[in-house]
């Protein structure tokens, strides 16, 4: 090598004058580079200077983004809460950054996301395919609400950058999750959110704007000197909805609905012991809401399952295959016949009429049947999520009696002391109204006619009110109006009652024991309370108090009485007069142990009417003497042979206050029997419900009344009561006042004039299809 | 230069030290750690959730830089004379090394080795190349100045630029060790046509190559380095892709104006401007700073350059002269060629600021190579100096 020349070259070489001159040169080159740079980046300034400012400042708005609100939360009156919002994270890959540098990242990066916990949506495959399909593609959330336990490992990685070079195009987005401690309870009431913080049915969507809050952001901007400041405005939270419904009153009523469905499951019929089952409790001094439950529930964290559902495909897609040929030509699923295997042979017939349109159609009916079966799904599912205490009108039916009798007292029409003579049947305009009792209740007392919900007596009083005043009430009683309850899916009902000048005196006769028009429970327990309370109609409501993120009160929703609708006096005769149905009338086994309450049962004939579909019912409150809780028990088609039975309601309603009326620390007034002190205990060990005792018991809860302390009227019925009571357990009726010949062979008697055989012990029809009214 | 020696003719006895370039030495790192923080701040507290995070460590790898610089200032600088032969192989052993386990990468590119602490080997390099050519050069002797000595020095680079180029596939430094090779020669050569002619061929080399580029003939499918180089031609056009780093840093340059939006206060770092710690940090300086600040910038390395100058201007010896040119060479190169870069002069190639980018080794390797020029300029005879 060259350097061995050392060794010749000892003396020092200088760094001569030449080469002092050349570095100079050079020193002149490089200042001339940078006299060249300078004029660079002075003419960049000068030149594209506006321009550049300009695109600095848009750019600024890409870089702000959205800080989620949390929504609020819903709590019951004692605070427990019964809807959460929980922060969770969404996985966000950015495909651009890891197609980038010759997808170097990838891989390390698909590594690290499967193999932690994370819940994909896509597949490793998939994501790959993904990623590759759509290089530009800079946000696709992978993977969803994912809790925070599940991302920690990612996260910690993503925050480790240094030890993880590779971990790219990955971030994670904050979101919440609702969730619902309580699963299905109060599921109508509460409703759920779908989507992205939308608020479905109940609670969720009536208040929404309450609970939703405002999104923070995080963005910049520019202050006064043209200088960027970040500024974080952090999310508004939702506001909590404090409301009236107690859980444990919740539970206890649902624990009830579900034991009575669950015990006439498929008894008469295939399905649930009964076509639905609401039960509203209410505070009749407030209006507030402290329980409201329907049958079949859902569970409302995941809202969209559809097991143990029933869903009903038009029959005409499952049976004939397709009926709309036409919708030919979108886009077409292939394979389907596993879905729509009814349809597949009727898709080679079709083909043969009309070969032309052969694979159109054979495409295009698995499709169709999809739709149907979609649409039918869709159907069933609204039907579930819907709330039946709110949604579903129907004919009260003989609840509805003390509504008229209120207005008949309130008006003077009535006084309270006529008796009515009741043989079965009431002849108005053409038709023949028959009684539930066809053999007729005889006389009955002004409180008898309600006791034995005598629908002959109802009737006279019906035309001694006449159409004009009956319909003022009806329409004071809030009937046909909406109750504003503070809950999303409320029915209009004003025109499912009748109109006051096209009403005709058959319509008038099956209105006054509430037949022949709609109404919602909600429209009925609220309208029940103002009876009872004094007269005050009260706006029914479930949220007492809105409170916002930090705990301070928003807004108090106080009670709110929207009219009177019976006097003081009125009111009070009404309790006493629904006390006695309980004591002495059809309500008996309505009657919790230990309790007085008052009440009055309904069964309502549904149209058509010769279905034999009934709707029964009771409506009742406790206790008698000061009403703390209006109860409204409602069982829409029971699942048992003979619908045509209060019974059912009583019952229920029974078991759910025997449970209720103690937690609410409502104390005892009526002595216990020994019979039902053992059932109390055992209730109280197994806390096991059985709702059907034998209805011997309820006899003697009636015999055992009569020693309490009555009001003399009270008493004096219970006297001309009292072998009835004996005799015919509940609301099996009065031995029939008339005389009627027995059919020898069967044992039914014949009712004269028409020819139609009837049950000895109640008066009714034994034949189906004859109509009946109750 | 007059000031300073009559300054130091009282005290003949004493050394010479030159304490201008140490002032600049240290503002230049002290402006650079200021603003590195402003820079990488943001992005620091994003990946890091702290937003020092850079600003740490490039001031740890600052004190290690400056303490070996005092050591090496210390140290006879005829010693590396001898360890000639030996920095050339340890550079080339060292940019082999990157082959090997111990090498990694970071975005994408495998340029560092691992030791415990990391370490770039192009940085290793062009300190070995430096201490290698001034040695070489002096053993030419008076055989620089024909023909055959020019080529075989030149010849004696391209092995080390290949590896470079090949093995890290970093053009960039390739080019500087080769720029640092040349000016060199330059200086060690009385010639001037042969470089003015040699440097017109180049220019005309590259002219052709844009030519071709700009044609379409040359696409980025042959090679990335043709789609950089039509992004530079038209940075509009590639705005998302190959050309937004240098747009965004335009923009940056741009939206600065003469006094600049004010220490902090650029918004282009605010993740537009990608990495712009390393390569880029210029362009948030005229941000922030404005046009005047980068003057200022820019005049500092000139004055650095031009105490560079005189130190080799008055070293003892031609060794000491031609380590202190080769230095000299490096950091006006990298200065020169990143401002062309950040301002779209030249196509976009990575090379970063002395003193103010982002990087451990390449701040360490500097402060050594200042260390170098230190110990030239303390074997100055201050009565050498006043003759």
């Amino acid at each position: 090598m060259k350097l061995s020349k050392r060794k010749a070259k000892e003396r020092p070489q200088k760094f001569t004058g030449r080469m002092q001159k050349k570095l100079a040169v050079l020193f002149l080159l490089i200042l001339a580079a940078f006299i060249g740079l300078t004029v660079r980046l002075y003419a960049i300034n000068r030149d594209n200077g506006e321009e550049y400012k300009k695109q600095v400042l848009s750019q600024q708005e890409y870089d702000s983004k959205v800080l989620p609100a949390k929504r609020g939360e819903i709590v019951d009156c004692n605070g427990t809460k019964v809807a959460v919002s929980q922060k969770v994270y969404n996985v966000v890959v950015d495909a651009k950054t890891l197609n980038g540098n010759e997808g170097k990242f990838l891989e390390p990066t698909l590594n690290a996301l499967y193999d932690s916990d994370i819940e994909f949506t896509y597949t490793r495959d998939e994501l790959k395919d993904y990623i590759r399909n759509n290089p530009t593609s800079q946000y696709r959330i992978i993977a969803k609400k994912q809790g925070y336990d599940a991302v920690s490992p990612l996260m910690d990685m993503l925050n480790n950058k240094a030890e993880n070079p590779n971990l790219k195009g990955v971030w994670l987005e904050n979101t919440y999750q609702r969730t619902y401690p309580y699963g299905s309870l109060a599921c109508d009431l509460i409703g759920f959110v779908q989507g992205d913080n939308e608020g479905t049915y109940g609670l969720e969507e009536f208040y929404n704007d309450e609970l939703i809050g405002t999104s923070g952001r995080e963005f910049g901007y520019l202050n006064d000197d043209e200088n960027l400041e970040r500024t974080i405005k952090p999310a508004d939270n939702g506001n909590t909805l404090v409301t009236s419904i107690d859980v444990n009153i919740q539970s206890i009523v649902e624990k009830h609905i579900l034991a009575f469905n669950k015990e006439h499951e498929n008894e008469f019929r295939e399905g649930n012991g009964s076509k639905n089952t609401g039960v509203i409790i209410m505070n009749p001094n407030t209006g507030e809401i402290m329980a409201m439950a329907s049958y079949p529930v859902y569970d409302l964290n995941n809202p969209r399952d559809i097991t143990g559902l029933t869903i009903n495909v038009d029959e005409a897609y499952t049976t004939q295959g397709v009926v709309d040929i036409d919708i030919a030509g979108d886009e077409s699923v292939s394979a389907n016949s596993v879905t729509a295997p009814a349809g597949s042979d009727e898709g080679e017939e079709t083909s043969e009429e009309d070969s032309e349109e052969t694979v159109t159609q054979e495409e295009t009916k698995p499709q169709t049947y999809e739709e149907a079966y979609e649409a039918a799904k869709m159907e069933a599912l609204n039907d579930l999520w819907k709330n039946f205490c709110i949604t579903t009108t129907y004919e009260p039916g003989s609840t509805y009696k003390p509504f008229t009798m209120a207005a008949g007292l309130e008006e003077g029409i009535l006084t309270g002391n006529e008796s009515f003579n009741c043989n079965g049947v009431k002849e108005v305009g053409d038709h023949q109204i028959h009684c539930n009792n066809r053999l007729g209740h005889g006389v009955l007392t002004f409180s008898g006619a309600l006791e034995q919900s005598c629908n002959v007596a109802f009737m006279d009083m019906g035309a001694k009110i006449g159409k004009t005043i009956f319909m003022k009430y009806n329409q004071l009683y809030n009937f046909g109006l909406k109750t504003n309850v503070d809950l999303t899916g409320e029915a209009l009902t004003n025109s499912l009652v009748f109109d006051v000048n096209t009403m005709v005196p058959t319509d008038l006769a099956i209105s006054s024991f509430g037949q022949g028009f709609n109404v919602t429970m909600i429209q009925m327990v609220s309208g029940f309370c103002s009876l009872i309370n004094g007269g005050y109609y009260y706006q029914p409501h479930v949220v007492t108090r809105i409170i916002n993120d930090e705990g301070a009160t928003v807004r108090n929703i106080e009670p709110r009485v929207l009219k009177q609708t019976v006097s003081e006096e009125t009111s009070a005769k009404m309790k006493e007069l629904c006390t006695n149905v309980v004591a002495l009338g059809t309500g008996r086994s309505a009657r919790p142990a230990g309790y007085m309450i008052g009440g009055k049962t309904g069964t309502a004939e549904k149209y058509p009417r010769n279905k034999k579909n009934y709707v029964v019912s009771f409506m009742g409150f406790a206790p008698a003497e000061d009403p703390k809780l209006v109860i409204y028990t409602v069982i829409d088609e029971p699942n048992v042979p003979q619908q045509a039975s209060a019974r059912y309601a009583t019952l229920l309603t029974r078991d759910i206050l025997t449970e209720v009326l103690p937690y609410m620390h409502v104390f005892m007034t009526e002595e216990l029997s020994e019979e039902e002190r053992e059932e109390l205990s055992a209730a109280a060990l197994t806390f096991a419900e059985s709702n059907n005792k034998s209805l011997s018991e309820n006899g003697i809860v009636s015999e055992n009344s009569v020693s309490g302390d009555e009001t003399d009227k009270g008493r004096e019925n219970l006297d001309s009561a009292v072998d009835s009571v004996i005799t015919f357990e509940d609301e099996e009726e009065k031995e029939p006042e008339r005389t009627f010949e027995v059919d020898p062979e069967t044992g039914y008697y014949i009712e004269p004039g028409t020819g139609i055989l009837l049950d000895p012990e109640t008066g009714r029809p034994i034949d189906d299809s004859v109509s009946d009214l109750e | 230069m007059s000031q300073t020696r009559e300054r130091h003719k009282k005290n003949k006895d004493k050394t010479f030290f030159d304490y201008s370039m140490l002032f600049i030495v240290i503002f230049l790192l002290s402006f650079g750690l200021v603003m590195l923080y402003s820079v990488s701040s943001y992005g620091a507290s994003l990946n890091f959730n702290d937003s020092a995070y850079y600003l740490k460590k490039q001031a740890q790898a600052t004190v290690f830089g400056l303490i070996l610089m005092v050591v090496v200032m210390f140290i006879d600088y005829h010693i590396w004379r001898k360890l000639a032969i030996p920095a050339y192989v340890v550079s080339v052993v060292m940019v082999l090394l990157v082959l090997t386990p111990l090498g990694y990468e970071v975005n994408g590119a495998r340029r560092w080795l691992n030791f415990g602490i990391s370490l770039q080997p192009a940085e290793i390099a062009k300190v070995g190349m430096i201490i290698f050519f001034a040695a070489y050069v002096c053993r030419m002797g008076k055989n620089i100045q024909t023909l055959g000595g020019v080529i075989r020095t030149v010849l004696m680079g391209v092995p080390i630029s290949v590896l470079v180029l090949t093995v890290t596939e970093n053009l960039s430094t390739a080019i500087i060790i080769f720029g640092i090779i040349a000016m060199m020669v330059f200086v060690a050569t009385p010639n001037y046509k042969e470089y003015f002619v040699l440097g017109g061929a180049l220019v005309g080399v590259a002219a052709l190559f844009v030519y071709l580029v700009k044609k379409g003939v040359l696409t980025s499918e042959l090679s990335y380095r043709f789609g950089r180089i039509e992004a530079w031609l038209n940075p509009e056009a590639y705005s998302g892709t190959t050309a937004f780093q240098t747009l965004q840093a335009l923009y940056a340059i741009g939206s600065g104006e003469i006094f600049g939006k004010g220490l902090g206060q650029s918004m282009q770092k605010l993740g537009f401007v990608p990495e712009a710690q390393n390569d880029m940090v210029f362009s948030i300086i005229c941000e922030e700073l404005g046009l005047f600040g980068a003057f200022m910038v820019l005049l500092m390395f000139l004055l650095l350059i031009w105490r560079f100058l005189v130190v080799a201007n008055n070293a003892v010896d031609m060794y000491g002269a031609l380590l202190v040119v080769g230095v000299m060479a490096h950091i006006s190169l990298q200065v020169i060629l990143n401002v062309a870069v950040v301002t779209n002069t030249i196509p976009n190639t990575g090379i970063t600021l002395p003193f103010i980018s982002y990087g451990g080794s390449a701040v360490v390797f500097l402060l050594i190579e200042i260390g170098l020029v230190f110990s030239v300029s303390r074997a100055i005879k201050l009565k050498n100096a006043g003759e």
